[in-house]
């Protein structure tokens, strides 16, 4: 490749307890436009990775590089990260959670409004004129003034990605976006996936559902035991993988 | 030429212009402050039935006497009886009359005058109990007094008596009518008021032991002790002592005997009238004017009562926050210091804290007036319990959504006041409310450290007029009624703080 990738992990290491390693030397790379999605078994650190690249979790050794920034661990480097590097990080992304985790003491609009009004330091109009569309975009124009706990799941999934976007990060990040809703909310929620991918956002997605892949996918990689088995364009990974145990993973699947 | 009545009226225009600064002087008397507690009851220091702002009682019109022989002007100082010479110490007043009895013990924490009064102490039983007449035929009974008194140490030396220990003779005497007990020991010039005038009772037998009431002074007080001496010897000398207690109907053989003075007694006119006035004092229709004439008191110690808890509860809420936070996430040393104080401020009674403050701090050079001392000592007890209340309602609050928070560049700060504290507050709110209505009425216990609120005017009217049971349900009244807009404000802030989940 000419180009350097946009996100560049190199031998990511992380266990939350001492001797049972979650991660266990990861690579990755995504290029910047890329929609990445992570598959594999419960427990094989995908969700563990995603929480990793944003600072939500510490990792024991090796280096995470998006864009400018970097953050290195272990080796010669000692000492926690600074929140300087973790915010460095950080702000690359967006992050969408399994539980949808909007804030139900605000309104749909409000839960969006939060953070560019206080980390940005926008006002309300100045906020709203980012939010409102967003909201729009997603399919919520009519619950901006309704609380979480009053819309449906999908409309919930939504709210969170409207609320991640309006951050304007480069990078999105989905972890296990519609494992709690059902067929029909889960297609709401991937389209709008679908729709930010066409817009030529980065995405890296960790899901079970390799249909929704397949469709949408550029890179897939499929993880197992906390390291990268393998990683390649959708169509090669999902049809013809070359590692009998992506191979066993989707004939269960299958 | 100025007219002689122009000269004369310019000389005397003249003189009052030398002697006006004398003038202001002389009005400017200086003060006697003198401590006591007014629920002592009848006939030492207590509230006038007819007149509850007023105070009577013979040591009280002993005081006044004086103040006039000392040329000064006396400044009466509220402080619980147990109190009265720690706050000498304290400097809360120059001197301490309140029936206190001169003994060993005390002398060594002050100094006291020559005895203005002596007593006895009496033996009182229910009409038609002609068995009991000395502590001798008094075996097997059951008997009461006051905590800590001469009496009660009478009792227990006597030997085979069963004793029991009472806050007020009040309750003592009610306990004798009504069976509880069989016999009283009270000091004498309160069985004349409490337990004679009581057509169930009467009192029987010898005088008991001997104890001289003493006026206390801090013991550097010297000069002071030496002009009240004085003063003393002239009042009994002048016939006004003997005055005081014949109005009051407390002159005793033994004061004969200590005064030299056996000629009869005078009509106790302050008796008779604190009787007639106590008496007359049934039948629903004086009960209710009764009853209003005290209203302007008890609420005047309610307000204190609110302004106590409010202060209070603020500085829970404040304090209480701050323990929470350094304790879950203030790191270790913080976190220790915060899960020690709520250990020993949860762990010891908030007497025994009030105690330290008001009256222990002084040793190490700090004096806090009873309102500070009061709302400290409510503030930092309260707080370990609010901080409990914090630390549970911030730990409801789900991981994820301060990873949500996080993820979208707020810092742990703005987590906490934007998206952690609002979500905590919905759960917070119903064991606030209940401490702040826990304190309300915990604020009583500061009338030890002689602050003067809605229980502690309960006591001194109670004590006065005899009337325990239509006081306290009048002061209960007014403390569920103080509690309402409390619960009520809380009742909307919850309602606020759960928008989105109803």
């Amino acid at each position: 490749m000419a180009t350097p990738p946009f996100i560049d992990v190199q031998g990511l290491q992380k266990s939350y307890t001492p001797g049972v390693p979650v991660l266990r030397g990861v690579d990755l790379k995504v290029r910047k436009g890329q929609s990445t999605f992570l598959v594999g078994r419960s427990g094989c650190g995908k969700s563990t990775l995603l929480r990793c690249l944003n600072g939500l979790e510490s990792f024991d050794l090796g280096k995470i590089r998006v864009g400018k920034a970097e953050l290195e661990r272990g080796g010669g480097v000692r000492g926690k990260p600074g929140l300087k590097e973790i915010r460095a990080l950080r702000d690359h992304f967006g992050m969408v959670f399994q539980g949808f985790n909007l804030f139900p003491h605000l309104t749909v609009l409000e839960n969006v409004l939060l953070a560019p009004q206080v980390v940005k330091g926008l006002s309300r109009s100045e906020a709203e004129e980012v939010a409102v569309p967003l909201l729009e975009k997603v399919g919520l124009k009519a619950q901006l003034l309704s609380y979480p706990a009053k819309i449906s799941g999908g409309q919930q999934q939504r709210a969170a990605i409207a609320r991640a976007l309006a951050m304007a990060p480069e990078v999105m990040l989905y972890d296990e976006p519609t494992s709690a809703l059902d067929t029909w909310l889960s297609d709401e929620v991937f389209e709008v996936v679908r729709q930010l991918d066409a817009e030529g956002m980065t995405q890296i997605v960790v899901t079970h559902e390799l249909h929704f892949a397949r469709e949408v996918a550029e890179q897939v990689v499929f993880m197992e035991d906390g390291v990268v088995v393998e990683a390649g364009p959708a169509a090669q990974v999902l049809k013809d993988p070359e590692d009998p145990r992506t191979r066993a993973f989707l004939r269960k699947l299958q | 030429m100025m007219s002689a009545r122009a000269v004369r009226a310019f000389g005397a225009f003249l003189l009052a212009m030398i002697l006006s600064p004398a003038l202001l002087f002389a009005a400017e008397q200086p003060v006697l402050r003198w401590g006591a507690d007014c629920d002592g009851g009848a006939p030492y220091i207590f509230r006038d039935p007819d007149k509850p702002e007023r105070l009577i009682g013979f040591e009280v019109d002993l005081v006044d006497a004086l103040a006039k022989k000392l040329g000064r002007k006396p400044e009466f100082i509220q402080n619980q009886w147990d109190g009265l010479v720690p706050g000498l110490k304290r400097g809360d007043y120059d001197i301490a009359i309140n029936g206190i009895e001169i003994t060993e013990e005390r002398l060594r924490e002050a100094s006291f005058s020559i005895p203005y009064f002596h007593t006895y102490e009496q033996i009182s039983v229910r009409q038609g109990n002609e068995a009991i007449h000395s502590l001798a035929a008094a075996r097997g009974k059951v008997a009461g007094a006051l905590t800590a008194s001469l009496a009660e140490r009478i009792l227990e030396e006597a030997g085979g008596i069963e004793s029991r220990s009472y806050s007020s003779q009040t309750n003592l005497y009610e306990d004798l009518a009504n069976g509880r007990l069989d016999l009283v020991l009270m000091d004498q010039p309160v069985a004349v008021y409490y337990a004679d005038p009581d057509p169930r009772l009467r009192s029987v037998g010898e005088p008991i032991g001997q104890m001289s009431y003493g006026i206390a002074l801090k013991k550097e007080n010297r000069e002071l002790l030496a002009s009240i001496d004085r003063a003393l010897k002239e009042l009994k000398a002048e016939g006004v002592l003997r005055d005081i207690y014949d109005r009051w109907g407390i002159w005793n053989p033994l004061m004969a005997r200590e005064f030299k003075d056996t000629s009869p007694s005078r009509p106790a006119r302050e008796l008779e009238r604190y009787l007639s006035s106590r008496d007359g004092f049934s039948g629903w229709k004086s009960k209710l004017s009764r009853y209003s004439s005290y209203l302007p008191l008890l609420l005047e110690g309610a307000l204190t009562t609110v302004k106590l808890s409010v202060l209070g509860m603020a500085l829970a809420v404040v304090l209480g926050l701050l323990l929470a936070l350094a304790r879950l996430y203030g790191g270790p040393v913080l976190s220790t210091l915060s899960l020690v104080y709520v250990e020993v401020f949860r762990g010891t009674p908030l007497l025994i804290q009030l105690f330290l403050l008001f009256y222990g701090l002084p040793y190490l050079g700090i004096k806090l007036s009873p309102l500070v001392a009061a709302v400290l000592g409510l503030g930092f007890n309260y707080a370990a319990s609010e901080a409990e209340v914090y630390r549970a309602g911030i730990l409801s609050v789900p991981q994820g959504q301060a990873d949500a928070a996080f993820s979208l560049g707020l810092n742990r700060r703005r987590t906490l006041r934007h998206v952690i504290l609002p979500q905590a507050m919905r759960v917070v709110l119903p064991p606030m409310t209940n401490d702040f209505i826990a304190l309300l009425k915990d604020s009583s216990l500061v009338s030890i450290i002689t602050m003067v609120e809605l229980t502690k005017v309960y006591g001194q009217l109670a004590s006065a007029t005899y009337d325990h049971l239509g006081l306290g349900i009048l002061t209960a009244i007014l403390y569920f009624l103080m509690g309402l807009p409390f619960v009520r404000l809380a009742r909307r802030a919850e309602r606020r703080a759960s928008q989105g989940w109803r």
